[in-house]
């Protein structure tokens, strides 16, 4: 530690730390010698919780974990729970399940971008990204009346079948979407002082993006073609056609173009997934409503699935009893934010805030 | 004939001295009523404009449309606790928020208004050298944020008051040379060609015409004076909070809000005077001050729509963008502003 540094605390109470990220830089004059993320102010003891509650009753800590796009954390813990019980989704139910998870990470892509602008200090299309997010979660009221901690999802299916209005309303979503989102790329990209705040900015080489366990989005900007959706299918991921985006410059500018063209994929996607929307149950009858608590289930499972931010892993030990012995996540979020310090070494402050703001840090899902 | 003149024939019956008194105080509480009432207004028409940019709606609850939605606000502010930080250094901080406003309406005393119908020329102060004492007044408010960044004792406050004076240092120099390049081709005309007011009643065609240039320069060094963004620098609010003002609270932190409002006013203002014709228009001699105020209001709204559609600059680029662009351009401009005067005779 030079004498001439400033020793900065950055949050936990900050504008641009999303949600309560604390980070301790030492400042010289502008520039960041060192960084450390200090975490655990939105620790919940989720995983404890777990332990506590009836499988069916533990969805409710998956949807506060990624709050911004809560559905595809229960998806992911659903993929789980439902492989121990043994009461597998009948394929309507799988399919609704595709269709809002990708209208789910529509939606946190969009806080994502709305709020990097805020951090790189534009104010507008921040509105121009909720102003979008609100008719998704218009979809979601409709669907379970519910916006953000939706509970929609349930072991064996889903809490409430697609009527025509949601279908309708999903139909206008992807008539209008794609416009708007064009329009808000263009605000960003054909800015010239948001590309000098990007390009070239925060660069993540292949190598050390693997090292340090880096998924989603950010390991596909460094040019790794790993998406957890085409690896390993779940749902019925290995039925729609997607292409899954990948740069290989691995700076802000490739992770923000990268985010940008998942949600036309996820357009793509839930254009298929209610093309191929069949007839049938939206529930397993084997987990009726009145006799879900009494599910009970054997061994050990670990699912992974592809949330917004990455890799989302739960693993369950379950001990033949009604509750769950222990549930433990793979955040990817968190994965994700080790590599700040990395990445922020020797920068200006004002790149630092630009480089955390394209990991899309979620605090719900570090703490836990 | 001017409005000091006109105050004095309606206090005549009181004498030449008292009279002349009165009508000095007077004058002076009608520039501080106009200004405030200006940036009210402005401040009214950015929170509309901006929510009709970003698709909101913006204040509608206090009064018609929510016009008075700023009085509300300014008596929330007053009657707000007043936080002092424990360590603060008690003079500077306690100054600096003065300081900012006062220096800012000082600036407006000296502006050319143009004439407006019975009250005949608007004008404050006379001075030969107005332009002097206006860019001298405009360096005096970063000694404002400088004094607000130290005084408060607070880490992000400072680091915003060296990012503020480092902006304020390198856009300086090409704002004054793109100023003095105005000043040549008017002293072809004027003697008096450090005044304002000579400056526009004297022109042939609108400066922003012959010198696009100094325009683009002026423009862009006004932008940083005000700053807001792409040159926010001293407020910076997602990297460094809240910049100088982190630390305070109430009116003083009211006191810089409304500065800001009031340097992009003061700002439009001049560009309007020295590069779009000011209040030369038809009926200029009747309806000059209207000219000069839709001309502004027009630049306001201008520098909003930049404001409102631009990320922050990074300080390394910005200090850049002023030494090696913006000087050896405003230099350019001065070399051919000199060609116009001496070569062409303009």
């Amino acid at each position: 530690m030079n004498d001439q540094w400033i020793e900065l605390n950055i949050g936990p109470q900050h504008p641009s730390m999303h949600g309560v990220l604390r980070l301790k830089a030492k400042l010289d004059g502008e520039i960041i010698r060192e960084l450390e993320p200090v975490i655990g102010y939105l620790h919940r003891n989720a995983e404890k919780l777990c332990e506590m509650g009836f499988y069916c009753d533990n969805l409710i800590y998956f949807d506060r974990m990624d709050y911004v796009g809560a559905m595809n954390m229960e998806v992911g813990y659903l993929e789980a729970a439902e492989k121990i019980l043994g009461v597998p989704p009948p394929d309507r139910a799988k399919w609704i399940r595709v269709i809002i998870a990708e209208l789910s990470r529509i939606a946190a892509h969009l806080v994502w971008a709305g709020a990097y602008g805020l951090d790189l200090g534009m104010l507008t299309p921040f509105f121009y990204c909720f102003a979008e997010r609100e008719k998704i979660l218009t979809i979601f009221t409709e669907a379970c009346g519910s916006r953000q901690e939706t509970n929609y999802m349930s072991i064996g299916g889903v809490y409430q079948d697609f009527n025509d209005k949601i279908i309708q309303e999903i139909k206008d979503f992807l008539e209008t979407f794609p416009k708007r989102l064009e329009e808000i790329y263009n605000l960003y990209v054909k800015n010239d002082v948001f590309l000098s705040r990007t390009k070239g900015i925060g660069v993540l080489s292949k190598e050390v993006a693997i090292a340090y366990g880096v998924t989603g989005p950010m390991l596909r900007a460094s040019g790794v073609e790993y998406d957890v959706r085409r690896a390993e299918p779940y749902l019925f991921y290995d039925k729609v056609n997607f292409e899954i985006p990948i740069s290989h410059k691995g700076d802000n500018l490739a992770r923000f173009l990268v985010r940008f063209e998942e949600m036309r994929q996820s357009l793509r996607i839930i254009k298929q997934g209610l093309e191929k929307l069949p007839e049938g149950p939206y529930f397993n009858p084997k987990a009726k409503k009145s006799m879900m608590i009494r599910l009970r289930g054997d061994g050990e499972y670990y699912a992974r699935t592809e949330s917004s931010k990455g890799e989302f892993g739960v693993y369950i030990v379950a001990d033949g009893g009604v509750k769950p012995y222990r549930v433990r996540v793979r955040s990817p979020t968190f994965k994700n934010l080790s590599i700040l310090p990395v990445l922020s070494k020797d920068v200006m402050l004002a790149d630092m805030i630009a480089i955390s703001g394209s990991i899309d840090l979620v605090f719900g899902e570090i703490d836990r | 004939m001017n409005i000091l003149h006109w105050i004095y024939g309606v206090l005549s019956f009181l004498g030449h001295d008292i009279g002349y008194a009165l009508a000095y105080i007077i004058e002076s509480i009608i520039l501080l009523i106009f200004v405030s009432v200006m940036l009210i207004f402005m401040i009214y028409l950015f929170r509309k404009y901006m929510a009709r940019v970003q698709q909101r709606i913006g204040p509608n609850r206090v009064g018609k449309f929510g016009s008075l939605q700023l009085i509300a606000d300014a008596l929330k502010l007053m009657g707000k606790e007043i936080i002092f930080p424990k360590e603060r250094d008690d003079l500077p901080y306690k100054v600096a928020p003065y300081i900012v406003f006062f220096g800012l309406i000082l600036a407006f005393a000296f502006l050319p208004y143009g004439n407006l119908s019975i009250f005949g020329n608007l004008t404050i102060t006379y001075s030969d050298v107005s332009i002097i004492f206006i860019f001298a007044i405009l360096a005096i408010m970063p000694i404002g944020e400088v004094l607000a960044g130290i005084g408060s004792h607070n880490k992000y406050a400072l680091m915003g008051a060296l990012r503020s004076v480092a902006k304020d240092v390198s856009f300086e120099v090409p704002m004054m040379l793109s100023v003095l390049a105005i000043v040549m081709m008017a002293s072809a005309r004027t003697p008096t060609s450090l005044s304002l007011e000579s400056i526009v009643t004297t022109e042939i065609l609108p400066y922003g015409i012959l010198e696009p240039i100094g325009l683009f320069v002026f423009f862009i060094a006004m932008i940083a004076r005000a700053s807001y963004a792409p040159f926010d620098m001293g407020e910076s609010d997602s990297e460094l909070v809240s910049g100088y003002s982190t630390e305070y609270t109430g009116m003083r932190f009211a006191l810089f809000y409304i500065g800001l409002f009031g340097s992009i006013f003061l700002g439009s203002l001049l560009i309007a005077l020295l590069y779009i014709g000011g209040f030369n228009g038809p009926f200029s001699s009747q309806i000059g001050f209207i000219w000069l105020m839709v001309k502004g209001l027009i630049l306001v709204l201008i520098s909003f729509t930049i404001w409102l559609s631009m990320p922050r600059i990074r300080i390394d680029r910005l200090v850049n963008a002023g030494w090696k662009y913006l000087l050896p351009i405003s230099f350019i401009n001065l070399v051919l502003a000199g060609v116009l005067t001496l070569g062409l005779g303009w």
